[in-house]
């Protein structure tokens, strides 16, 4: 609570009054509230409007507050104090904005002001922004004294998973002030992620608190950014049980309960924090997302329980079903484990709603988030055709669901992010993660961390690519360890993960090496693999320039013969104006069908995810009789954007129900019907025949009707209902 | 040619274009203006699309009449010609179809039609169409800005279809590629009834122009509407007022049924047939009241009777 910054305004602002703000926020710190109401009233009645807006703030008057707080810094020689005080108001009050602005302006006043570094430093840890320690420096620099710097910097090294630092900050904090509380549930945390009793910390804080509600939920708070939600469920109780008008831990432990699939007691919990005036956007955003399930409709079988718009049910449910079954049946093989519940899997086509899902979580969210047994994810439609492959996300987030489930949520993020990205390569070559523009700079401009810090790339980054740098990194740890030892050492250091081992021991005793010759040898496989293309990335990006140039101007030959050199320089680039775009517009301009299927072929087996593109090729594959090539290829695009498309379902069912894999073509035209096309009767009508030629009469009997439904003089689907109304031969 | 049906709530609707006995088809009298490109590639774009209309409507009938004008051709005084000349043919039961293809502008008053030469505007337009006696009108606007032009085109009796929903979308449009589209593709005929109404081209261009945008990563620029019945209301889709007209007009016949409707052995066949069809039509109006095991029951037998009669009208 900033004690510190209080006492300085009281030193200005206490003469008139008889309680001090410092001792009413004290008798609330230890639990002494009727004391503390009482003491806050008095403050109100106070002469000066920083020392009224402290009571009004203590008795959650928050609007008499902040006009107080207006008035106290009216004058242009008000207190710099005052501005941090009502700065850290707004920022209780989910107004970062505007705290920021008055943090700066407190330090612009007053370049040595503690507290505003402090305030910045509060501001920046709840969003993950990284600057955090940066705030929490200066602040130490200007006062190694202040017990609170140090449990903010407790909390952000435990954030980071750096525990011995986060144990040796809480003791710094503790010896300062022996009653730090929040540097007690900063011990307790760090004894539960290390799986030993919290209980001689827990006892500390009841002890001089015993409805401390913030201890618990700090507990929580860190037990989620460790992966161990349903524990973190627990904590949250607990905060609101020690206290129950603790309304953000009833926020708190709502959005817990929705990420673990409990969404009716969620949706009490969020009503009644929201209730009680605590208004975040988390808790708004997480009741607006409840109240939008009566869109959603839900599926249930022995092995998962698939949550979809209603609106894209229909044409998405197949795919994604048939796609778990799958998953499941290898992963149960490869990680040697059965998950004990079904999987819940939840897809959002408003990436809004799904962010709300991902509120409050770092590094994550770009496309799936996995908590415990519940996925949730982007659905196809949230996203630009060619940003997504909901395929590769759906095989990444599963395999965070098996290792969390083997290690009990005892992994570290790189570890478990690393391995779901390989795994996406092992599923499909060409979902295998690429080496991006950002990867290469930082290979090249030596920014890889050391394993035993890459958490902290993902939490707290330092430069603004270092979050897709660090999945890069950590899935080619995994690359790397399984060419070097083998795909089944990847199993073990789950299992030594699970018997709560760390990196460092993980390291030392499962690879035989020590961490600092575990990345010396990595960086060496990485610069064998991208040494070539980090060091001419330059190059590269000069080149590219002109030979788009030469595109847009014409020149055919010029892109011919200068394509290929440019693509040698970078081949894994396949993002928007790669050379393989640029070659086959020119192929195709020039007529050359040939040369426009091989470098449509190799965009393909790069990675390339342009759903124009893959769609060309097919039809390139199909117009040379490659049917199998071609029927492989829209396949691939069904994983990227399967959504809005139905000639790609009909084209796709038509060259399947050719090949006489009437099964498939039925799942296709199904989706073809699903994706409202412009001939719905034809599609109908498709379907029928494909049912029909799969053995399914009754469902071809139903879909030949909904033609005629919609078109009754349709005739060739008038002689299919005569014959399916044929009497049997005898 | 009866008319189409488009859905229980449009059934009543048609009806008052259906009455009776099968009318016999009139002439269609078809007027496409591809304007002024201003660069050679909308030129040759614009040009193209118009001819591919023009020999789409020329193959439709024996009784469709066609009026094409494309690059030198395309004046303000040359489109006014056409209009006199086909308002000095046209029958009131003959049907009228405009199609404009090229650019246009709106300055928050008045819409221009980019044409070589001075422009016409939306006014000038509507009173030389308004001269022409058909009954049944459909005028397909796919210039830019065309939104803008709606309320002055209209009228009871008209459908007026254009590519943007305000005159305030001013960026070149790629519906008119679709709406010609329509005209060559069968599957824009989805009710299966061997010609392409103006509301089925409507809603292939619609959803195809859609899926371009998506296709192409770039946010619409254009937003097809149409209005048939003078409301000042332009609607992005049929619903229980706007729709039956559209839906009415023939834009496009892809075979010989007319044939069939005037051969005496078989009008019988067809009667009945058509009283099938209304049956089906009235039962699909019930549906939502019924028990779906009683419609489905229903409903197969109509359609398996339907079946019958037309297998007999094939023979």
């Amino acid at each position: 609570m900033m004690l510190s910054a209080i006492a300085s305004l009281l030193i200005t602002t206490a003469t008139a009054a008889a309680a001090v703000p410092a001792d009413c926020w004290q008798m609330r710190k230890r639990g002494h509230e009727t004391e503390a109401r009482r003491c806050f009233n008095q403050l109100t009645q106070a002469g000066d409007e920083a020392v009224r807006a402290e009571g009004f703030w203590g008795l959650e008057q928050w609007d008499n507050a902040n006009e107080q707080f207006r008035l106290a810094i009216r004058s242009a020689d008000s207190e710099p104090t005052y501005k941090v005080r009502w700065g850290i108001l707004l920022h209780e009050r989910f107004n970062d904005r505007e705290a920021v602005d008055l943090f700066r302006e407190a330090l612009a006043k007053d370049p040595s002001n503690v507290d505003a570094y402090v305030g910045l430093a509060i501001v920046s840890s709840d969003s993950f922004d990284g600057r955090a320690s940066f705030y929490l420096g200066k602040a130490l620099s200007l006062d190694p004294q202040r017990a609170e710097t140090h449990e903010l910097l407790a909390n952000v090294a435990l954030e980071n998973d750096d525990r011995e630092l986060a144990a040796a900050e809480a003791d710094k904090a503790i010896a300062l002030e022996n009653d730090a509380l929040d540097a007690m549930a900063v011990h307790a945390a760090v004894e539960l992620i290390n799986e030993r009793s919290p209980d001689v910390w827990i006892n500390k804080i009841t002890a001089i608190n015993p409805h401390y509600g913030e201890a618990y939920a700090r507990i929580a708070h860190h037990l989620e950014l460790h992966y161990r939600q349903q524990d973190a469920v627990t904590y949250y109780r607990k905060a609101i049980e020690a206290e129950p008008n603790f309304w953000v831990g009833h926020s708190a432990l709502g959005i817990g309960l929705m990420r673990m699939g409990q969404q009716e007691e969620a949706q009490k919990e969020l009503e009644l924090s929201y209730s009680n005036s605590y208004r975040d956007a988390a808790t708004v955003n997480s009741l607006r997302l409840l109240d939008s399930y009566k869109n959603y409709v839900t599926f249930r079988d022995d092995a998962m329980v698939l949550t979809l718009r209603k609106t894209e049910a229909d044409l998405l449910r197949p795919y994604l079903q048939d796609e778990v079954g799958a998953i499941l049946s290898v992963y149960n093989q490869k990680y040697a484990m059965k998950l004990p519940r079904p999987v819940q899997v939840e897809v959002y086509p408003d990436h809004e709603d799904f962010a709300v899902r991902t509120m409050g979580m770092p590094g994550l969210g770009a496309l799936g988030v996995t908590f415990g047994e519940v996925v949730a994810m982007d659905s196809p439609s949230a996203r630009r055709p060619g940003d997504f492959n909901w395929g590769a996300t759906l095989w990444h987030e599963m395999s965070h669901v098996y290792v969390l489930t083997a290690t009990k949520n005892h992994v570290p993020r790189w570890f478990t992010e690393g391995l779901a990205v390989h795994e996406e390569g092992e599923r499909s070559p060409e979902w295998a993660n690429r080496a991006t523009p950002d990867v290469l700079i930082a290979i090249r401009d030596k920014k890889l961390l050391p394993v035993l810090r890459l958490d902290r790339g993902f939490v707290y980054p330092e430069y603004p690519s270092q979050v897709v740098v660090s999945y890069f990194q950590a899935s080619g740890i995994c690359d790397f360890i399984k060419s070097r030892w083998g795909e089944g050492k990847l199993l073990e250091m789950i299992h030594s993960y699970a018997n709560l081992q760390t990196t460092q021991q993980v390291i030392e005793h499962d690879l035989g090496l020590n961490p600092e010759e575990f990345d010396r040898q990595f960086l060496i496989w990485i610069d064998k693999k991208y040494g070539f293309e980090a060091s001419h990335f330059n190059e590269w990006q000069e080149q590219i320039k002109l030979l788009a140039t030469a595109s847009r101007d014409k020149q055919l030959d010029v892109v011919i013969r200068q394509g290929p050199a440019v693509l040698a320089l970078y081949p894994e680039y396949v993002g928007e104006g790669s050379v393989y775009q640029l070659l086959a517009e020119t192929f195709r301009a020039k007529a050359d069908n040939k040369s426009e299927k091989e470098i449509l072929a190799a965009y393909e087996k790069m990675g390339g995810q342009d759903p124009g593109m893959l769609k060309r090729l097919a039809t390139l594959e199909d117009s040379t009789g490659d049917k199998t090539g071609s029927i492989e290829t829209l396949k691939r695009v069904n994983y990227i954007y399967p959504v809005k498309d139905s000639d790609l379902h009909l084209e796709l069912g038509d060259l399947l129900y050719e090949k006489k894999d009437y099964d498939h073509s039925v799942r296709e035209y199904v989706a073809a019907v699903a994706s409202n096309p412009v001939d719905k009767a034809g599609v109908e009508f498709r379907l029928a025949k494909a049912y029909l030629a799969a053995g399914h009469r009754s469902e071809a009997e139903d879909s030949v009707l909904a033609a005629l439904e919609i078109a009754p003089g349709y005739v060739p689907a008038q002689k299919l209902l005569l014959e399916l109304h044929q009497p049997p031969e005898k | 040619m009866r008319a189409h049906r488009r859905g229980a709530l449009l059934v009543l609707l048609f009806t008052l274009w259906s009455v009776g006995v099968p009318r016999t088809f009139a002439a269609t009298y078809y007027i496409i203006v591809a304007g002024l490109g201003g660069e050679p590639e909308y030129e040759q774009r614009f040009t193209a699309s118009a001819k591919d209309a023009e020999k789409a409507f020329k193959g439709s009938a024996d009784n469709a009449h066609t009026y094409l004008l494309t690059g030198n051709d395309a004046t303000a005084s040359r489109f006014k010609d056409a209009l006199n000349t086909v308002a000095q043919s046209a029958k009131p039961e003959d049907d009228l179809v405009l199609l404009l293809i090229g650019h246009g502008s709106f300055d928050g008053a008045e819409y221009k039609f980019n044409l070589v030469g001075p422009d016409i505007t939306g006014g000038e337009i509507a009173e030389m169409c308004n001269r022409i006696s058909s009954r049944r009108q459909l005028i397909v606007d796919t210039s830019s800005a065309s939104g803008g032009a709606v309320q002055v085109l209209e009228r009871p009796g008209r459908a007026v279809v254009t590519s943007t929903k305000a005159g305030s979308e001013k960026n070149a449009t790629v519906f008119a590629r679709y709406w010609v589209q329509a005209l060559q593709d069968p599957d824009a005929d989805t009710d299966k009834s061997n010609s392409i109404s103006g509301l089925e081209a409507f809603i292939y261009a619609s959803k195809k122009t859609v899926a371009f945008y998506d296709s192409q990563k770039r946010l619409a620029t254009e937003h097809a509407v149409f209005d048939d019945i003078g409301s000042g209301q332009p609607v992005r889709e049929a619903d229980g007022r706007q729709g039956a007209l559209l839906a009415s007009i023939t834009l496009l016949r892809l075979d010989n049924n007319q044939r069939v409707v005037n051969d005496p052995a078989k009008r019988a066949l067809f009667t009945k047939k058509e009283d099938l069809e209304q049956k089906i039509d009235s039962l699909k109006y019930q549906k939502a009241a019924m028990d779906p095991g009683d419609y489905k029951k229903k409903l197969t037998a109509l359609l398996l009777d339907l079946a019958k009669v037309q297998q007999e009208l094939d023979r």
